[in-house]
Order: C-alpha cells, then sequence, then structure tokens
C-alpha cells in the first residue's frame, strides 16, 4: 500500500512563489560590490604599494579563504534570526557581550569605508570634469555626490537596487571588454609568473591579503535574504559561493590581464606614476582614447555605486542596531512612505558631510589621506570583524552540531579560522607597507589600537546593558526581531529565537 | 451563541495605514498589507475564532469551541483558511501570506458594501486593464479611528478598550508614531507602552511579529 503524503499546506504554496531564487540572491550581493572600484581604484594601487606582480594569486588565496568562511557562515545564517549581520553571528556564537564589540567595530568601519570613497570619488569627478574644461574642486563633486546618495539613501532600498544593478552590468561589461584587449595586446606574451607562490611574499603579502579582502565585501549579503530564499539550505550557499567565484574571477582576470598588458617587469613603476589612470590608459591606447574616457565616466559612477552600497550596509547595521535599542532607539525609525531605515541613514549621510567638510577645510589630501589611509583602516577593522565571526562559527557549532554536517561544522569553519587569522596577523603586521609609511611609525599603530579601543567600549556598553536594562540585553543580536524577545512578558517566541544565548 | 462582532478593527487599520491627508501619510503597500494582515488576525483573536499558541512558536490555530462562525465573508474566509492548513502555522507566514493576497483591495471592497467607502474604475487609455481605486465615503469618517484613539492618548483618563489598544500598538509598528504621538501632552507614549504591554499574550505576539515584519522589510527592501 503506498505511504499516504500529508495534504500540502495552501499558505504555504503561495508563499513558495515569491520565495527569491539563486539568481535573485546574486544579483542584490553583486550590486553590494562594485568591480570597477576595486579594479581601477584598489587592484592597481596594490601594484604600487606592494611592489610585486603576485596580485592575481592575492585573490586566488582570499577567495579560497572566504570560500572556506562561507561554508560555516551560511549553514549558522540557516539557525539564527537577523542572519545578515556578521556581529549577530558574533553575538550567538561566542555572547552578547562579544556580539556588541563587534556590532562597534563593524559599524564604524562600514562607516569609515563608505566616507573614504568621498576622497576617490572627488578626484575621479575633478578628473573628469577637467578633461572637459570645467575646473571643479574635490570637495563641491564630492558634496553634489554625497547629496544624491544622501537623498538615495532615505529611499527604499530595492530603488538603490535598480541603480545599482544597472551600473553592475555596464560595469562588468566594460571590465571584460578592457581584460580582453589587455590579453589581445601583451607587452612579452602571457606570463604564469603572476600565479607563482613566489611572486606573493615579503613585507607586502599582508597588504595585498588585505586589499583582496576588501574588494569581496558584499559576499555576505545573500544571508540577509535567507528567510525569503527558495530553499534555505541551498539557495544562500549557492548564491554566496557563486558571488565570490564571479568577483574573484573578475579581479583576477584583470589584475593578471594589466600585467600582461604592461609587462610583468613594468607594471609596478607605471601603476606608481598613474595609480588610478593606468587601466584606462591602456583601454585608450588599445581600443581608442573615447574608451579610456568611457572607463573613466563609468568609474566615476561605480565609486557612487560603492559609496550608496556602503552607505545601505552601514544604514542596515545602525537601523538593526537601533531595533534592538543598544544604540538609541531613534536609529531604528523608518521612513513612512518608502519604509526605508531614514534615520539610520540620515546619521549616515552626517558623518560623511563631516568627513568630506572636515578635509576639505583642513585642506587634507583627498586621495591619500581620505581614501587610502581612511579605506584601508576601515579594511583592517572589517577583516577583524570576518574573522571574528569565523570563530564565532566554530564556537556555536562546537556546542551543538544542529544535524549539520562534520565538514559544514567543524572542518571548513577550522580551516577558515585559520586562514583568516592568518591574513589578519600578516595585514597588521605589514600594515605599515599598506599605508607607504616606515615600519614603527605611529599611524600603523594606532589603527589597531582604534579598533582595540572601540571593542573594549562596546563591550563595556554590553556589560553595562546586561546589568542595567537586561531587556534589551536580552535582544542583542536580533535586529528586527528584538521586539519579540525584549519585555515582552508572556509572549514566547519561536524555538530558534528561545535557542539564543 | 454569541453574534460575531463586525470586523471594525480591520476597517480601522486600513484607514489609518492607507488613506493620507494633510495630517497623516499613508505607509508603503507592503507595511500596509502587513498591517491589514495583523489587525485581521487580532479581530479574529478577540472575537474567539482564532487562537495563537504562543507556547509553541507562535502557532495561528482555529478555535472551535462554543463560537459561531464569522458571519463577515472577511473573518470567514481567513478562518477557513486556517482551518483548511494540514498543521497550524507561525503567525510571521500567516502576516506574509495576508501581505501578498490583496487584503487591501478585500477590505476596501468589504467597507464599500458598508457604505465606508467608495470604489473607483478608471479605464487607461494605453493600458488594457483597468484601475480601480479606493476612497473613504466621507473626510470624517477617514479621520476618525485616528482621532479616536488620539483622544486616548491627550485624556489618558481610562484604560483604552483592548481593540483600541491593538490599534495604538499598530499605528506605532507601521511607523506612524509621528502623526499618533504629535501634540499629545507628556506621558502620551508612556501611557501608550503601559497598555501595549498588557495586551493579552496573543495581542502581544501578532504586534511583535507585525513590528518585526515592518522592520524585515526596510531592512531588506523586499517589496
Amino acid at each position: 500500500m503506498p505511504a499516504t503524503s500529508a495534504p500540502p499546506s495552501a499558505v504555504r504554496s503561495t508563499l513558495a512563489h515569491d520565495k527569491l531564487g539563486t539568481f535573485s540572491l546574486l544579483h542584490f550581493s553583486l550590486t553590494a560590490a562594485t568591480p570597477l572600484t576595486v579594479i581601477a581604484g584598489g587592484v592597481v594601487v596594490m601594484f604600487a604599494v606592494a611592489g610585486q606582480i603576485g596580485i592575481p594569486l592575492g585573490y586566488i588565496v582570499i577567495a579560497a579563504c572566504l570560500w572556506l568562511f562561507s561554508v560555516g557562515y551560511t549553514t549558522m545564517s540557516r539557525h539564527i534570526t537577523n542572519a545578515g549581520a556578521m556581529y549577530a553571528f558574533i553575538a550567538r556564537g561566542l555572547g552578547r557581550i562579544p556580539g556588541v564589540a563587534a556590532a562597534w567595530v563593524a559599524a564604524t568601519s562600514y562607516c569609515a569605508m563608505q566616507a573614504s570613497l568621498y576622497g576617490l570619488l572627488g578626484v575621479t569627478a575633478e578628473g573628469v570634469l577637467a578633461s572637459a574644461g570645467l575646473t571643479v574642486p574635490w570637495w563641491a563633486a564630492a558634496l553634489v555626490a554625497w547629496l544624491l546618495i544622501g537623498l538615495l539613501g532615505t529611499r527604499a532600498v530595492d530603488i538603490n537596487a535598480k541603480v545599482l544593478a544597472v551600473l553592475l552590468v555596464v560595469e562588468i561589461a566594460v571590465i571584460l571588454l578592457f581584460s580582453a584587449s589587455n590579453f589581445a595586446n601583451p607587452a612579452d606574451g602571457l606570463s604564469l609568473a603572476p600565479l607563482s607562490p613566489t611572486a606573493l611574499g615579503g613585507e607586502a603579502a599582508g597588504a595585498v591579503l588585505a586589499l583582496a579582502v576588501v574588494g569581496f565585501i558584499g559576499f555576505e549579503s545573500p544571508t540577509v535574504y535567507g528567510e525569503e530564499a527558495r530553499d534555505r539550505r541551498r539557495t544562500v550557499a549557492r548564491a554566496t559561493v557563486a558571488t565570490i567565484g564571479i568577483l574573484a574571477f573578475i579581479y583576477i582576470a584583470s589584475s593578471w590581464s594589466i600585467i600582461t598588458a604592461v609587462g610583468e617587469d613594468d607594471v609596478v613603476a607605471a601603476a606608481a606614476a598613474d595609480p588610478t589612470g593606468l587601466m584606462f590608459s591602456l583601454a585608450g591606447d588599445q581600443l581608442g582614447d573615447a574608451w579610456g574616457t568611457i572607463g573613466r565616466v563609468l568609474l566615476l559612477t561605480s565609486v557612487t555605486a560603492a559609496a550608496l552600497s556602503f552607505h545601505n550596509t552601514t544604514a542596515r547595521y545602525l537601523f538593526a542596531l537601533g531595533r534592538e535599542q543598544v544604540v538609541t532607539a531613534k536609529l531604528g525609525l523608518t521612513s513612512v512612505r518608502a519604509c526605508a531605515p531614514w534615520a539610520a541613514s540620515l546619521a549616515q549621510t552626517a558623518v560623511g558631510g563631516i568627513v568630506i567638510v572636515v578635509w576639505a577645510v583642513l585642506g587634507l589630501d583627498p586621495e591619500l589621506h581620505l581614501f587610502y589611509y581612511l579605506g584601508t583602516s576601515a579594511g583592517i577593522g572589517l577583516l577583524a570583524l570576518i574573522t571574528a565571526c569565523a570563530f564565532a562559527v566554530v564556537v556555536y557549532f562546537w556546542r551543538d552540531r544542529q544535524g549539520e554536517s562534520l565538514w559544514h561544522t567543524r572542518i571548513a569553519p577550522v580551516l577558515a579560522c585559520v586562514a583568516l587569522a592568518g591574513v589578519l596577523f600578516l595585514s597588521v603586521l605589514h600594515f605599515h607597507t599598506l599605508l607607504g609609511v616606515e615600519q614603527g611609525s605611529p599611524l600603523p599603530r594606532l589603527v589597531p589600537i582604534v579598533f582595540a579601543a572601540l571593542a573594549l567600549l562596546g563591550a563595556g556598553w554590553a556589560a553595562y546593558l546586561k546589568r542595567a536594562k537586561p531587556d534589551v540585553y536580552s535582544g542583542i543580536g536580533y535586529g528586527a526581531k528584538a521586539t519579540l524577545v525584549q519585555g515582552t512578558g508572556d509572549v514566547k517566541v519561536s524555538a530558534e529565537v528561545a535557542r539564543g544565548r | 451563541m454569541p453574534d460575531a462582532p463586525a470586523p471594525r478593527l480591520v476597517y480601522d487599520a486600513l484607514l489609518i495605514t492607507s488613506h493620507h491627508d494633510f495630517y497623516k501619510p499613508a505607509v508603503a503597500p507592503r507595511v500596509a498589507e502587513l498591517g491589514l494582515g495583523a489587525a485581521l488576525v487580532a479581530e479574529l483573536v478577540l472575537s474567539g475564532h482564532l487562537a495563537v499558541w504562543s507556547s509553541d512558536g507562535s502557532k495561528l490555530a482555529p478555535r472551535d469551541i462554543g463560537v459561531a462562525p464569522p458571519t463577515d465573508s472577511l473573518g470567514l474566509w481567513l478562518t477557513e483558511l486556517v482551518r483548511a492548513e494540514p498543521e497550524p502555522l507561525p503567525v510571521p507566514e500567516w502576516l506574509d501570506f495576508l501581505a501578498v493576497s490583496d487584503l487591501y483591495a478585500k477590505t476596501a471592497d468589504h467597507m464599500v458594501t458598508t457604505g465606508l467607502m467608495h470604489r473607483t474604475e478608471r479605464r487607461s487609455r494605453w493600458r488594457k486593464a483597468s484601475q480601480v481605486s479606493y476612497e473613504p465615503a466621507d473626510a470624517l469618517v477617514a479621520q476618525a479611528p485616528l482621532a479616536r484613539i488620539r483622544r486616548h492618548l491627550s485624556s489618558m483618563e481610562h484604560r483604552m478598550p483592548l481593540a483600541d489598544a491593538f490599534l495604538v500598538a499598530l499605528t506605532e509598528a507601521v511607523g506612524l508614531s509621528k502623526s499618533l504621538y504629535s501634540q499629545t501632552p507628556y506621558g502620551a507614549r508612556e501611557y501608550a507602552l503601559s497598555h501595549t504591554r498588557s495586551l493579552p499574550a496573543p495581542l502581544q505576539s501578532v504586534h511583535g511579529h507585525l513590528a518585526a515584519a515592518v522592520a524585515d522589510t526596510a531592512i531588506t527592501g523586499n517589496f
């Protein structure tokens, strides 16, 4: 007699139609990354800073580390709420006090990363406008972009996603065209030297790896949509791995193509001579001047998109913290008509505006002192955040494997911890190279100290909340669902929420 | 056998979330649908047709003991849907489902039959499909629910009726705090909060999940 199956749920069948598939999640995560900014603003600078050609290898190493990390990360995301924020993983894995410490570091890092992009944006706009015969100071162009991003940030995220998606498609097409052109015009033939293990070493290895990590930020986005995913078990993991794979392919191909077009002996000097323009100079020489100009204009839109993307991420972090009342609850307010996290968005806009004004008033260099110093410092913070998250995954599954496989809960997470801790160690050790200053200078020491101080302050604040506001403390790490655990008296929440530490 | 109450809570929720005037904007469509879903569930919980099993992940289940089926089509529709499920589903899933079930049009049509709203159908010259819109029959009627709960918050003299206490919580959860508390006396928020905290556990659960769903919408932007 055949086994009778349970009748289907009409409600779940209806909801299944609206669930997001792998491509939808991939769309969200890739729009959070802006590859042209990474390549034109980061890869060429890496050649100049590191003084070596092992950049493609650096991207391979980081892609492998993040793939290992994503195995445990996406597995844990299925078992927790607020799976879009790494501090939530840390709160659930290591405890609420480390969670708040991580939240402070994360919010500061994302905020600093976003503000740093106004430097690159101002310089790029200044260059593009100068080529059109207009003289505009960098800060004026940055303020125009700041206003645009501030306005878009208070709109619903879906509008931003559409803007970012169009820009992304154009960017990827141009990068692939430029890379193909570079490979078609080799200086000394195709060389495999950039992929040799000896190509990446010395005091610059940590700098290369830290900058490579920054290029992948956004890979973690699919977990935000875990609850709307068609198959929470597979869709999120597939989209995360696909994001890492696609970005790795683009970065490896484009960095290798630049080495091929310029020549492995000359690329470092060429990059040092023209850090943000080398890619477009090559395109101009090979494809015609118009393509170089198109590339520069696209870099401008790409940096704007990157700033918008980081703006959204920062606003989302601040909004979640506001909802948990870990910071002022006002940051958890939404706009009525658009349902956007407008208070958090305005807070981020205010920070960005203050940074532009201060840098302009003090006459600091927008490229070196704003984009590079602030951006790389934020990169160290984000690398520390990912590493702490990797440890949280290990600890979380060490207590209970939740029925998941050994590979997903023990082997891959432990390997990711070792790899990311190594990358973080090298990055901090070689941070002076990253900043282009002498070893022993105060700045490379100051940045890790600032992040450590932030973490300590966050931990202290969490300890205060534990004693003075246990309701608020109980909701740490739950983001949008914090109200379900805070001061709800008899309200019982789902088993998953109830299991929280 | 008691009569099923008129579905007033869901009418009030529609007028508060979807009607816009000089003093109060309408909320985003997805949020309005979530609010309407929460109001309809709360109404059926209050009338004793549905129960929220708080001890088991806030699952929504039918209550079959001593209550006649709802007399209105809206309440009957949801009650029958809940009854038809092979096993009770969590409240968040029901809110998601109701948000994609065009609950606004269903409720508005219901209000048209009671004379509270007018239905207008316009045929577009460019599109083949006609566009349907709903307008309150009377501006005063449209403003009445918010005015009523604001009056409670202004006077703070008595305890609010349970349905109004839930409506206050709902209005705040969908992001209309500014309209709700504008020019209310000092202490109005605490007064409202004390009512929200003393809601019965099933209604607190529905309110909590509504607030979480609105916050999720803001984070994901998934309309």
